[in-house]
């Protein structure tokens, strides 16, 4: 375990000497809070809608953050291999997953702390979690997950195309699923009959679902086991996909 | 086999193949290194010196084939193995964000040391490569050249490695930097009695700090031996013939193919490999005479190795030097991330 956590304060401390791989990201889920929050909250008038808008919104900025921000695990990899550090850590008796683990954990770390950041800004803005503290803790543990899964699908990436700039490409191809949803108002305000199958299954669906129903309106068991049981799913896809990327590139011979 | 003190730092390797599709990088390679030596492995660049030194390193499979290194195989003990080596690759591997002490202490921790422990053993290794007063905030990726060498050495030695691997450590490097590295690769060898495992380009290198030389090309050990063992191979004495013309050189080669077979054309140069050179000496001035080639100068030497590289592998070691950088680094990301 002790390599892991070596590797992972690795990534951390030189992720906070780089200011410039982090503070975008949080801009831009800050961005779409306040944007989407201000420009779109009478939707919230509408007639049926539970809770604020600003608990309808929040999940959004948290899931962009999270697409964005996974991308730092897959940039750190590439910078191994570029430099020649990747070589050397495999020299060593380091587990070689740990060698993969480490940079995918410490962007899960940095994007949770971008989301609690938001989180904090959006009680600011007066949000109420429904669910309490334990919701705003759930909300948390849903983003660092979600932020797992994309950190597994950005490290393969890297560890595939060898690339900076495409495997920044392939986590931003990734974007467009956060609009391919439920993504502004609720379901029952859709009419475009395409998007609602887009909606049905786009994995970010169940995740907005989940979160907002601790942000908006309590603990909700279906939500909650659907969003987990999804971002759980996600999340072991694209950790085998780093797996068997990371088994290519270190060829796992201990 | 162990060494005098217990523990063992043999390399050996059986019929060692590794191709890349159907190019052999390395074509069936024996080795039996005893510990406590310095092995010089000679070669020009894609000769399949960093092949092997990946293989041996675990960092590579062999296609066929079998080697240990301090006792250990490499394909069923990677583990052990990478913990009895030290390894320092032609392209050093640095992180840029990190500080010396930072990349050392860290290096340490994962060979098993504690904080404290690897602690210490960074400043010490910074005392050694002679990196302990540069400014400690100073991150790796502002180091020169030379400096980044001298780092991945430490980086290499935070183990006490029994076998250590030095791919290239001083191409590069100005003259004061190689005799540095030189002047530690035999203290580690002398004081600590650590293998070392020296992959070179250049012949001057091999010569001073090896006692044992191996020569590849085209991934097939050519020649092996002490230096001067490879030196009396090809000959007791030379004569080196001076020409204006690179021309006048061919036609001399051709000249003298009468008085001996053993004889390499270089540029203006013409050397010619005899057991008592001096003897000869009036047979190729005439010989030359007779043929109307203009000779500028003539000198009887020792062989040196560079003779002995000419004559196994057909060509001059020197003139590939200047690609080894970039090829060897295509080939290096190759074969880690296949």
């Amino acid at each position: 375990m002790s390599d892991i956590l070596l590797l992972i304060g690795r990534s951390l401390k030189n992720a906070l000497r780089q200011p410039a791989t982090i503070i975008p990201n949080i801009a831009i889920s800050v961005f779409f809070l306040f944007v989407y929050n201000s420009g779109l909250n009478s939707v919230a008038q509408l007639p049926g809608f539970q809770g604020t808008y600003l608990g309808f919104i929040l999940p959004v900025s948290i899931v962009s953050a999270a697409v964005g921000g996974a991308g730092l695990a897959g940039q750190t990899l590439i910078k191994d291999i570029d430099n020649g550090y990747f070589t050397k850590l495999l020299l060593t008796p380091t587990r070689r997953l740990a060698v993969i683990w480490g940079p995918m954990i410490a962007s899960a770390i940095i994007l949770t702390a971008q989301v609690v950041l938001v989180m904090l800004l959006a009680l600011v803005m007066g949000l109420k979690v429904a669910a309490g503290p334990g919701g705003f803790l759930l909300v948390v543990v849903l983003a660092f997950l979600w932020g797992m899964a994309f950190a597994g699908y950005a490290a393969f990436m890297a560890l595939k195309t060898k690339n900076a700039a495409a495997a920044q490409a392939a986590t931003f191809a990734f974007f467009p699923l956060i609009f391919l949803s439920y993504t502004f108002v609720p379901k029952q305000y859709v009419t475009a009959g395409w998007l609602k199958v887009a909606a049905t299954i786009n994995p970010t669906t169940y995740v907005f679902d989940a979160m907002r129903s601790l942000l908006n309106t309590g603990w909700s068991a279906p939500s909650l086991g659907v969003g987990f049981a999804v971002t759980f799913g996600f999340a072991t896809v694209t950790g085998i996909l780093a797996l068997w990327a990371a088994r290519g590139a270190t060829k796992l011979a201990s | 086999m162990a060494d005098h003190d217990g523990e063992d730092r043999t390399i050996t390797a059986e019929g060692l193949h590794r191709t890349f599709g159907t190019v052999p990088a390395v074509d069936g390679v024996d080795l039996h290194i005893p510990g406590g030596r310095i092995f010089g492995f000679l070669g020009p660049n894609g000769a399949g010196k960093s092949t092997l030194v990946k293989i041996l390193t675990t960092i590579l499979d062999p296609t066929a084939g079998k080697a240990t290194v301090a006792g250990y195989d490499v394909q069923r003990q990677g583990g052990k193995v990478r913990e009895a080596i030290g390894v320092a690759l032609q392209d050093v591997g640095l992180d840029p964000l990190m500080t010396a002490r930072e990349l050392l202490v860290l290096q340490s921790q994962l060979f098993g040391k504690s904080g404290e422990e690897a602690r210490r053993k960074a400043e010490r290794l910074l005392v050694t490569v002679g990196l302990d007063d540069v400014d400690p905030k100073k991150r790796a990726g502002a180091y020169s050249g030379g400096m980044k060498r001298r780092l991945d050495l430490a980086l290499s030695l935070v183990n006490d490695p029994r076998v250590l691997f030095l791919d290239e450590p001083t191409t590069g490097l100005d003259p004061a930097s190689r005799v540095g590295i030189w002047e530690e690769v035999r203290r580690l060898n002398q004081e600590l009695g650590m293998t070392i495992f020296l992959t070179t380009q250049y012949l001057e290198e091999a010569d001073r700090l090896a006692d044992e030389i191996a020569i590849i090309d085209k991934g097939k050990i050519v020649a092996e031996g002490t230096p001067d063992e490879l030196k009396r191979k090809i000959g007791d004495e030379v004569v080196e013939l001076q020409f204006a013309q690179c021309e006048d050189a061919e036609q001399a080669y051709d000249a003298l193919a009468t008085i001996t077979p053993n004889r390499q054309a270089t540029g203006h140069d013409l050397r010619l490999y005899f057991g008592r050179a001096a003897e000869n000496v009036p047979e190729l001035v005439r010989a030359l005479d007779g043929a109307g080639i203009r000779l500028q100068g003539l000198t009887i030497e020792q062989p040196s190795l560079d003779d002995v590289f000419l004559r196994v592998t057909g060509g001059a070691l020197e003139h590939e030097v200047d690609e080894a950088g970039d090829e060897a680094l295509a080939t290096a990301n190759e074969e880690v991330a296949p």
